[in-house]
């Protein structure tokens, strides 16, 4: 008995010291690059990554790629007009201190560089863009071959066209001759930005709404952020929504990252470290909410992308047959990928959890999945046209990914063994939501 | 005596005339008859291949930078309903089982039409994307002096995705002929003003009720297709109360010319159905339609042009500021045919300022939309010079690669001195400006 409850209190002590460490890891992160706090809005690093060998002189053939889009403008002009309108207000009604007015024309500096450009590419990502295709072209040469053939294909969404553009006109600058094509079509959008009803009513169901707002409101503390911009105490509960007005900066300063703008000022020195930290938490939680197996909406809501898997399957085996390399630079909405990478359940993507509260200490960080200029890359390696037993190893952001298949040769699975994962994933949900139907 | 010598000479004259109204007239059936999408006007296709001989710049001046302004190259039709308009009477008809055999053949084709383009309303095809690869190909190999070495290719579109698609499949075709381009891609909403320049307050006035007169008196003898309808249902008659032959006529034509943008549909079923009189007819209603719009219509006042006056502006801003710099490259703008046409108008290139409240003389004159604005055509200004030094800059316009006009007196036709062009551009566009705020203060 006592043995037993000692046990149990270790576990408990592991456990919360795996949850300091891990919460302090992130938090550490956040100290060396605060823009990781923009989660969806930070952008992925273009530096190289390491590649494990493949096996028995086994060659990359085949490339697919899913990215998200490169740095852009946000698509809603009211992220930058919102707070700069309360602020404006609270200044003409002289409740602001000289902290809330420098804050005000920070933002009003920031506004007017997005002024009428609202989900555009910013010159970072097109220098983002760039530079992602040419690490790829420097890291697989053997895929990028004059007898290739490379397909640039893009969601019907401007920057996501910008980004396929830009990637491809630098592979065009790379590699001469280039046997290739553009296509932005709404024809694939039933892969490459798929929708669905019945998981769209699943997710924000009434138990997610509730945990979710309690999560918020354990992670809410604006008291600080308010009396340090307005004088006056009795205007913030009058006219401000501070929670809301607090968002608002909270995301605009991560946005001035994505400009390239180096005369814009940032924003995030108007947070502590720990409301920057709280902050990402509660935006880490709703996109775990929106996007991975959160259990208490049903943890469905990565099948969102079944459409999308399972397109990579079927070209996984249509291009064995092919004599020649092959490479689709798919560009999609980030949201496909965050779902993609819980679906396939990549490194600690395909976590399954109702406790919000511990996402971070288990791997399951927004600025790590799907950043902007991210991407999944599934490689496919044989060692000739007869070789039968194609390994393939998937990239998440350009690091070798693990899979929750078992293999001989990590981090390359054997692609049947993939393709039976998947596909049998894929069939045990659509049986159930037939059985629903049925019933 | 002397009055019949002078009724003599009017003979002679108006046998002339006639002559050559028909002559022209000739060549545009001949056009058509060669190639029926001719007959389309704004979904008249780029030619496959352009081989036109260049005159030769005046002694040592030297291509130094390239102005161009180009529509987006072959699409999909812009949204469903010009393709609904015929297909939904044809299956009206169907329903009271009132189609001939050749008419439900007809039909399937629609279908297979409709099929093939839903969800690509609007599209770049294929055969637009390699319009504009091989455009940039000629324009790379042909001005190595601009576009060698590490020029600098800023490249521009509106924010329409087929004009998007359309810079990047010229872009990656630049690469290809020259990897060391220093090439930037854009499409700002920031530049719509003057990339995609569509003016209301123009546009509401240009069908004037002497513009309507005039039109209609001008369609009324050419419009109608008894034999189409009498080869389509059984009983035209009895369909005329759901089918306008007119509008039928005129939107089944546009469906069965669009296919060969797709080339999917290539020598179409749809297309044969037309005999090559019919197409032309069909044609010199649109090219009618188009000028009213478009050109300087003195029916509506001949100001429709000017829509494109912040444009025509900024290219001659733009060339002011790249005429500093010692290899100011090229600037491409990828956009509309509402665009292109009045811009050509407003330039006058070809005699495309063409003024007439008389629309049967059009024809006769060469205003044939068709040749100004097919998907994928184009406006280049090359500029020539002897050195960064040398003040007297040349320009030479290209409309869809072709040397082509402008009125403006020059001592080395088709080259024409940059200050005369500025000059008498920047007079005109004042002209307008000035009578456009007296008119806006009144």
């Amino acid at each position: 008995m006592t043995r037993t409850f000692a046990t149990a209190v270790t576990a408990i002590l592991l456990s919360l010291a795996a949850i300091c460490m891990h919460a302090q890891s992130v938090q550490e992160k956040l100290a060396t690059d605060v823009n990781c706090a923009a989660g969806l809005h930070y952008l992925r690093p273009t530096t190289a990554n390491d590649d494990t060998p493949a096996p028995d002189g086994k060659q990359p053939f085949y490339i697919n790629h899913y990215g998200c889009p490169a740095a852009y403008y946000m698509e809603k002009a009211e992220a930058y007009d919102a707070p700069f309108l309360t602020l404006t207000k609270a200044d003409s009604a002289g409740a602001l201190t000289p902290l809330g007015r420098d804050v005000l024309h920070r933002v009003g500096l920031i506004r007017s560089d997005a002024h009428n450009r609202s989900g555009e590419l910013t010159s970072k990502g097109v220098s983002q863009a760039r530079e992602l295709m040419t690490r790829l072209v420097e890291r697989f040469p053997a895929v990028f071959t004059a007898k290739g053939y490379y397909s640039g294909r893009s969601v019907v969404e401007n920057h996501c066209i910008q980004t396929m553009e830009e990637q491809m006109v630098q592979l065009s600058h790379l590699r001469q001759p280039l046997l290739s094509n553009i296509t932005s079509s709404y024809q694939e959008r039933g892969f490459m930005n798929p929708t669905d009803k019945v998981l769209d009513g699943e997710r924000n169901n009434m138990t997610a709404t509730v945990l979710y707002a309690e999560f918020f409101k354990r992670n809410t503390d604006d008291t600080q952020l308010m009396s340090a911009l307005f004088s006056d105490t009795a205007y913030v509960s009058a006219c401000v929504d501070a929670s809301m007005l607090s968002l608002q900066l909270f995301t605009l300063a991560g946005s001035v990252q994505m400009t390239g703008n180096a005369t814009l000022p940032p924003l995030f020195d108007i947070f502590t470290k720990d409301e920057i930290y709280r902050h990402w938490r509660k935006q880490n939680a709703w996109n775990y909410v929106t996007y991975g197996s959160y259990k208490p909406n049903g943890g469905n809501q990565p099948y969102m992308q079944r459409a999308t898997l399972r397109n990579m399957m079927h070209m996984g085996d249509s291009v064995l047959k092919r004599y020649n390399p092959m490479i689709h630079i798919r560009i999609c909405p980030q949201s496909v990928i965050m779902g993609l990478a819980c679906l396939m359940e990549l490194d600690s993507c395909g976590l399954e959890t109702a406790d919000l509260a511990t996402l971070e200490e288990r791997g399951w960080a927004d600025y790590s999945i799907a950043p902007l200029g991210g991407s999944i890359e599934m490689i496919h390696y044989r060692r000739n046209r007869q070789d039968t037993d194609v390994l393939v190893k998937v990239l998440l952001n350009g690091h070798e990914a693990q899979l929750p298949i078992a293999t001989d040769c990590a981090p390359y699975y054997h692609w049947n063994d993939v393709k039976r994962y998947y596909l049998r994933r894929l069939y045990k949900y659509e049986n159930t939501r037939f059985t629903k139907k049925i019933k | 005596m002397k009055q019949t010598r002078l009724w003599l000479l009017a003979a002679a004259l108006l046998t002339l005339h006639l002559t050559t109204f028909t002559a022209q007239a000739q060549k545009v059936v001949d056009i058509i008859k060669k190639h029926p999408a001719y007959a389309s006007c704004n979904y008249n296709i780029y030619p496959d291949s352009v081989n036109y001989i260049m005159t030769p710049p005046p002694k040592d001046k030297r291509p130094f930078y390239i102005s161009h302004y180009g529509r987006h190259g072959s699409r999909y039709i812009s949204n469903r309903k010009g393709y609904d308009i015929p297909y939904l009477m044809m299956l009206h008809a169907d329903s009271l089982d009132e189609l001939t055999p050749i008419g439900e053949r007809v039909l399937e084709e629609m279908k297979l039409i409709m099929h093939d383009s839903e969800d690509r309303w609007g599209e770049l095809t294929d055969n637009g994307k390699k319009q504009h690869r091989q455009i940039a190909r000629r324009m790379a190999e042909n001005y190595p002096e601009v576009l060698g070495g590490n020029a600098t290719l800023s490249a521009r579109s509106t924010i329409v995705p087929r004009c998007m698609m359309s810079m990047g499949a010229a872009m990656m075709e630049m690469m290809q002929v020259n990897p060391q381009l220093d090439i930037t891609m854009d499409a700002p909403k920031r530049t719509m003003w003057y990339m995609n320049h569509q003016d209301d307050n123009l546009r509401k006035g240009y069908m004037t009720p002497e513009a309507k007169k005039a039109y209609n008196k001008y369609i009324k003898k050419r419009s109608g297709n008894t034999r189409l309808m009498e080869k389509l249902f059984l009983n035209p008659d009895i369909v005329e109360e759901i089918v306008d032959e007119t509008q039928f006529s005129y939107y089944l034509m546009k469906m069965g010319l669009f296919q060969l943008h797709t080339h999917r549909y290539r020598d179409t079923y749809l297309i044969d159905i037309f005999t090559t009189k019919e197409l032309y007819k069909l044609w010199q209603m649109d090219n009618a339609l188009w000028y009213i719009q478009h050109g300087a219509c003195k029916l509506n006042g001949g100001r429709q042009p000017y829509s494109q006056r912040h444009l025509l502006r900024q290219l001659i801003a733009d060339a002011d500021s790249c005429l500093r710099l010692e290899r100011p490259g090229a600037q491409m703008r990828f956009g509309h045919e509402t665009v292109l046409l009045p811009l050509t108008c407003l330039l006058g290139i070809n005699g495309y300022d063409l003024e007439t409240d008389n629309l049967e003389q059009l024809e006769a004159k060469g205003w044939w939309c068709s040749s100004v604005f097919p998907m994928g055509s184009n406006l280049q200004f090359i500029f020539y010079r002897r050195d960064p030094a040398d003040k007297d800059v040349l320009v030479k316009v290209l409309l869809n690669e072709e040397e082509a006009t402008l009125p403006l007196k020059t001592d080395c036709a088709p080259y024409y001195h940059w200050s005369d062009f500025r000059r008498f551009y920047l007079k005109k566009l004042a002209k307008y400006e000035k009578e456009r705020s007296k008119s806006l203060s009144e």
